[in-house]
């Protein structure tokens, strides 16, 4: 029969890294924007999964960004923690993912 | 009929099933970033295919067994002969073929595992069959993996967004995510690569060795590693463009906060499985991620009715392969003639599978513009292609 008591590891194993690796790289996402630094990466190619709005439409959400983030209320020195704080997520989450390398191939653990 | 001709057939078809595994497994790493935009389809599924080719190379581990436990092979067991394998290849093929034509996502290994149990039910009979292990196997894990993966990729999705939630109006910066994309579906790439790529390995290897041509015990030689990597890799190159439709856009729209989430998850699952020896298909692991994102962005809608339908295909692979590998071997059982008539029925059916899917071609060009995704869903039409100014006012 199944192996239950190893499915339950598995399944344990998988939400923790996952949940962590997602929570390190919104976490550091959330600090580049708390930081004044938004993120902005254009796709690559517009799919029909992505909604072009209208002009007018787009002007008026980037003046009401440009307006939140005049307002932005932290100092410049809190500023730059929030932003290298979101670089050392990104780094974090970088090496899990080469941990996740390293237990892909067989010839590094054995 | 020669036992060298039978062997090359195998071999022959083992590349082919190789190749047919490569394309229908691209969707599982590149639907997501193909659909948010994070990569371009061409590059998306050229990463996938180096990534597939460089991680045939990195992991030579290959299976002891063909049929991984299913059928009571070796010690006091049955010996699988090539002609079984044959059968049971011509019956993945085809399966692999006809699920790619509908678009649906389905097992590859399943397909090879239904197509030699149907042959060995024919040549040797149902009690080499260890119908237990088909249950532990194959039957249970294809119900509890899509479940637990969507749950965890269910809460992931829902931490991402809860993460970077800010006020209406504010920037959120989720484009982001998208850097994230490429390298957490390289992720799975490369251990798709790692993992499917051995199985043709093994059943090349397995049959060398019965055959005589290789001693017990070897692993394999490099011209069949290096032949099964670039079989997997010009596949993945191809792309099964039909179920990376299904997958990234008929099941759920994908955003890159949940395409992130997706992929994290589908990784994440896989690594800890095949670390702990617990294997699970990377195809309804990847299917089970996307459909729990599609959960847990608040708006998004799962479309259950192309849910379902890639359930019925996973029911159907085992039984329907096997079906098929039974056919092929009844036919083989007949002797060189029959193996001739395989061949001959094999090439016609994969022959018309390919001119009916031209009917309604679906590739990398042609890929964001299509309304219907394999014929059962509907999808929002495409924008009209937006000028250098909207890109700079696009929703992100």
């Amino acid at each position: 029969m199944i192996d239950w008591a190893a499915f339950l590891v598995v399944a344990a194993a998988a939400l923790v890294s996952s949940a962590v690796v997602v929570s390190l790289y919104s976490l550091g996402l959330r600090l580049l924007t708390t930081a004044g630094r938004i993120p902005t990466v254009e796709p690559a190619e517009f799919t029909g999964a992505i909604t072009v709005l209208s002009p007018a439409r787009a002007a008026k959400d980037a003046k009401r960004a440009r307006k939140a983030l005049k307002a932005n209320p932290l100092t410049d020195i809190q500023k730059s923690v929030a932003q290298y704080g979101g670089y050392l997520c990104f780094a974090l989450c970088g090496l899990i993912v080469l941990y996740g390398v390293y237990l892909i191939v067989p010839a590094l653990h054995q | 009929m020669d036992f060298t001709l039978i062997v090359a057939l195998v071999i022959a078809l083992a590349l082919i099933f190789d190749f047919t595994n490569g394309f229908h497994d691209t969707a599982n790493a590149m639907a997501t970033p193909i659909a948010t935009g994070a990569m371009k389809p061409k590059v998306a599924v050229g990463v996938a295919a180096v990534l597939n080719l460089v991680g045939a190379f990195l992991s030579t581990e290959v299976a002891k067994t063909v049929s991984g436990g299913i059928i009571k092979e070796g010690d006091g067991g049955i010996q699988i002969s090539p002609e079984m394998i044959f059968a049971g290849l011509i019956g993945a093929i085809v399966w692999n073929l006809i699920t790619w034509l509908r678009g649906l996502p389905s097992s590859s290994s399943h397909a090879l595992f239904g197509g030699l149990i149907g042959a060995t039910i024919i040549g040797v009979g149902a009690q080499a069959v260890a119908f237990d292990v088909v249950l532990a196997k194959v039957i249970l894990p294809a119900l509890i993996a899509p479940i637990t993966v969507g749950i965890v990729a269910y809460l992931a999705t829902r931490l991402a967004y809860a993460i970077t939630r800010r006020d209406a109006g504010k920037p959120d910066g989720r484009g982001g995510f998208r850097y994230a994309q490429i390298f957490s579906s390289s992720l799975v790439a490369l251990s798709h690569g790692t993992n499917d790529a051995q199985k043709t390995m093994g059943v090349i290897t397995l049959t060398l060795i019965a055959g005589g041509y290789q001693a017990v015990g070897s692993g394999p030689q490099f011209w069949v590693v290096a032949c099964c990597a670039l079989a997997i890799a010009i596949g993945t190159y191809t792309g099964g463009w039909r179920i990376i439709l299904t997958m990234g856009r008929g099941l759920t729209e994908i955003k890159p906060a949940q395409g992130f989430a997706a992929e994290t998850s589908t990784a994440a699952t896989i690594l800890a499985s095949s670390h702990l020896g617990f294997a699970l298909s990377t195809t309804q692991v990847a299917s089970g991620s996307v459909i729990g994102s599609g959960l847990g962005r608040r708006g998004s809608t799962v479309r259950w009715g192309m849910a379902g339908q890639i359930a019925l295909g996973w029911l159907l692979t085992l039984p329907a392969s096997a079906i098929m590998g039974a056919f092929a071997a009844g036919l083989a059982l007949l002797g060189p003639i029959g193996i001739v008539l395989d061949v001959v029925i094999g090439t016609a059916v994969v022959y018309v599978l390919f001119q009916w899917s031209k009917r309604d071609r679906i590739s990398h060009d042609n890929l964001h513009d299509i309304d219907d995704a394999g014929h059962v869903v509907k999808i929002k039409k495409t924008p009209r292609k937006p000028s250098r100014k909207d890109r700079q006012k696009v929703a992100l």
